[in-house]
């Protein structure tokens, strides 16, 4: 049995070293059918590209500083399911410290 | 050619390292009685730590409780929950310090008050007769905590991960971190540090804990020649989730059955049998945390697991209406106190939509750690001028947590902030010595400046991998001894190659972040599969399938590990008794774990 994958595709952005930002794409698996966008964040991390910055820490919805803007739209990536392609970017593009943390994160 | 030693320098009279439940009353209250104190937390504030998951009840005696206004309990003293508590946490407890958290336990109960923090109601919890918790949210908590903080102007360095202490004269005098954001190392000058950094769950796979805690408090105590108590003493939760996956190190099934509607739920095997009838019939699904985990563990071992490594938690047997009500009863309860928490309010619906339909799994996750850095009953560690406060700490627990952990943050954080005082007035700052910074500086460094050698995830995933298969809830010498052959090898042979291999980014960079908490979490899971193959016998939270039993005559003793020219050794040692002397004897863990927790059906004699 082949197992489902999906693209995401992450902004990365270093203000003191790129001109400006780009999109990196990783293929993503999704064996257990639902998995969440902090899910296929930690998978590229642990698995494609452990360079990628991104928040996380209670994974359950209590700190609610992992928020995302997921498909253009901002979510807590804990709480959001990756169903699809995604294209995940941070909540205010213009105040990043690097790729998807972001001055207010 | 110069090597910066550190980019920036910061002072203070007092460092706490943490910014929770313990961190937080601990730079409280050595900031009212006048020190200048400095915040150094991982985090954000509030948003940060083990704290924030916190279910939460607070614990304090019901004649205490009903001098602060609640209802409270007549028949109940400081005396009586202190006699409980050595008794359940199986006699390991330094009473000392039991004595002092039951009567802080009361004076924690009024700083959170009048720090604001709601409360919810005071009820029976840890099925003790008589009712000694508060109830509350962890989020609540740490919102109350941040705005005293907040209110009284104290500094906070965050997202800032303290790597090690500085030492001079065989005393504490301040530490070195690593901001997060920008790389940056930084000097902080301190006259006494108290550390307030919860346990090491990380360096297991499976733990309900968030991602912080990394044993760094213990690690840098002990690089710094603290001695560490009851590390073997790991406490496992039995129903955290394990499928849906969206749920996952949840630890809503175990709540839930804390609840009214507890009695209602079952677990099941593979083969649909509720099995816990096997292994306690008469509690059931209500028996001890650690009876729970062990039967869940003997069943996916007997192949009668879930497809996810756990069980089957049940509520098909209530029918849709039965589960609709089980939610309507939540909701008047979140509704009735303005509870916001997500996990109850969306993910738990979620899960009792599914559970009409599906069996959700539930698993033994790795929850708290009991044992930790030796402190006596005023937070002081041994070496002059470092405290330690809440789960980082050791020797309140004895073998297992009975009580709450927010209560132990909360009261020794403030017996912390308040004993300190005294000794940071008796000393001035002292400077660094340069050969200390040179080898931070060095440990830092090293993994960004290797081309080559281990990366953190490769490590990371073997260490998870040790821990996994050999350092379970059910535990035996031979896994034992191959889990401590193989961790102290990894220390010793693979920490010191690890490397920073993507990106050589001093900002937000994950992999040098890890290479440094793989030293802490490594260390301690050393430490305490050490421990763990010295304890020959089955004592609250620790069971050794080769010696199941409870040894009174030989095993009622702690072990205690201290820094041997920076390995560590082991030897033991006798607990602290005040009042209550250990009984004889030698008994099954079965028996030992009925006769620790008889006043859990004690008769009530002398009505309210």
């Amino acid at each position: 049995m082949t197992v489902p994958t999906i693209s995401v595709r992450c902004f990365r952005f270093d203000p003191e070293t790129d001109a400006e930002p780009r999109y990196q794409e990783y293929r993503v698996p999704l064996p257990d059918g639902e998995m969440s966008v902090h899910d296929c964040l930690n998978y590229i991390r642990e698995n494609l590209d452990p360079s990628l910055a991104y928040f996380i820490n209670c994974q359950l919805g209590f700190c609610l500083r992992c928020n995302l803007r997921v498909n253009g739209k901002v979510v807590p990536a804990c709480e959001t399911r990756a169903e699809g392609d995604l294209t995940l970017e941070p909540v205010n593009a213009d105040e990043v410290i690097r790729d998807l943390w972001c001055e207010s994160t | 050619m110069t090597v910066h030693l550190y980019d920036r320098e910061l002072a203070c009279d007092l460092l706490v390292v943490g910014s929770e439940g313990a961190g937080g009353p601990a730079a409280i209250f050595a900031a009212r009685s006048g020190l200048d104190v400095l915040i150094a937390s991982k985090g954000k504030i509030g948003r940060c730590g083990a704290s924030q998951c916190a279910g939460a009840d607070f614990n304090l005696d019901g004649k205490s409780a009903k001098e602060l206004g609640f209802p409270g309990d007549d028949r109940d003293s400081p005396d009586r929950f202190f006699e409980d508590l050595v008794r359940e946490g199986f006699y390991l407890s330094n009473q000392k310090i039991v004595e002092k958290y039951v009567r802080y336990a009361a004076l924690n109960t009024a700083d959170l008050l009048e720090w604001g923090m709601q409360i919810y109601r005071f009820e029976q919890v840890h099925a003790e007769e008589m009712a000694r918790g508060l109830l509350s949210s962890g989020v609540k908590w740490v919102r109350a905590v941040r705005r005293q903080v907040q209110k009284m102007g104290i500094p906070i360095i965050e997202d800032t991960m303290v790597v090690d202490l500085l030492t001079r004269e065989g005393r504490v005098i301040g530490a070195v971190a690593l901001d997060l954001k920008n790389g940056e190392v930084v000097l902080v000058k301190a006259r006494a540090v108290v550390l307030c950094t919860g346990g090491w769950q990380q360096a297991y796979h499976l733990t309900s804990a968030p991602v912080d805690l990394t044993g760094d408090g213990q690690a840098m105590a002990f690089r710094a020649g603290t001695e560490m108590i009851g590390m073997e003493m790991v406490q496992y939760i039995p129903m955290t989730m394990l499928w849906p996956p969206l749920a996952r190190k949840s630890i809503l099934p175990y709540i839930m059955m804390e609840t009214e509607a507890g009695p209602m739920i079952q677990l099941l095997n593979s083969e649909g049998e509720r099995f816990m009838q096997r292994y306690d019939p008469s509690n059931l699904e209500q028996s001890t945390k650690e009876i729970v985990a062990i039967a869940g563990e003997l069943e996916v071992e007997a192949g009668r697991g879930s497809p996810h490594g756990g069980v089957y938690f049940a509520l098909k047997h209530l029918t849709p209406e039965g589960i609709d009500f089980v939610w309507s009863k939540f909701e008047e309860f979140l509704d009735e106190n303005k509870d916001k928490r997500s996990e109850f309010r969306r993910l738990l619906p979620q899960l009792l939509e599914r559970a009409k339909t599906e069996d959700l799994e539930v698993g033994n996750a790795v929850h708290f750690m009991a044992g930790g850095i030796k402190v006596n009953e005023r937070t002081e560690t041994g070496v002059p001028g470092l405290y330690a406060a809440g789960e980082c700490s050791g020797g309140l627990w004895g073998s297992v947590r009975v009580a709450s952990a927010t209560t132990q943050a909360g009261a020794q954080g403030r017996v912390a902030g308040e004993v300190c005082p005294e000794y940071v007035r008796s000393v001035e700052h002292m400077e660094p010595e340069k050969a200390q910074l040179e080898a931070v500086h060095e440990r830092i460094m090293a993994p960004m400046q290797r081309k080559e050698g281990v990366a953190p995830v490769s490590l990371l995933k073997r260490m998870h991998g040790v821990a996994g298969e050999y350092l379970r809830v059910i535990k035996d010498g031979e896994d034992l001894q191959n889990a401590y052959d193989e961790l102290s090898w990894l220390r010793r042979e693979e920490t010191p190659r690890l490397f920073v291999s993507a990106s050589k980014t001093r900002k937000l960079n994950y992999e040098w972040e890890l290479c440094l908490e793989l030293e802490n979490m490594l260390l301690c899971l050393e430490m305490s599969t050490l421990a763990s193959l010295r304890r020959e016998e089955s004592r609250g939270a620790f069971y050794r399938r080769d010696f199941p039993h409870t040894d009174n005559d030989k095993w009622c003793v702690n072990t205690v590990i201290s820094n041997r020219d920076g390995e560590p050794a082991l030897h033991l040692e006798d607990p602290v008794i005040t009042r209550i002397q250990p009984p004889k004897g030698r008994m099954s863990f079965e028996e030992a774990v009925a006769s620790a927790t008889a006043s859990l059906k004690r008769e009530e004699v002398d009505g309210p």
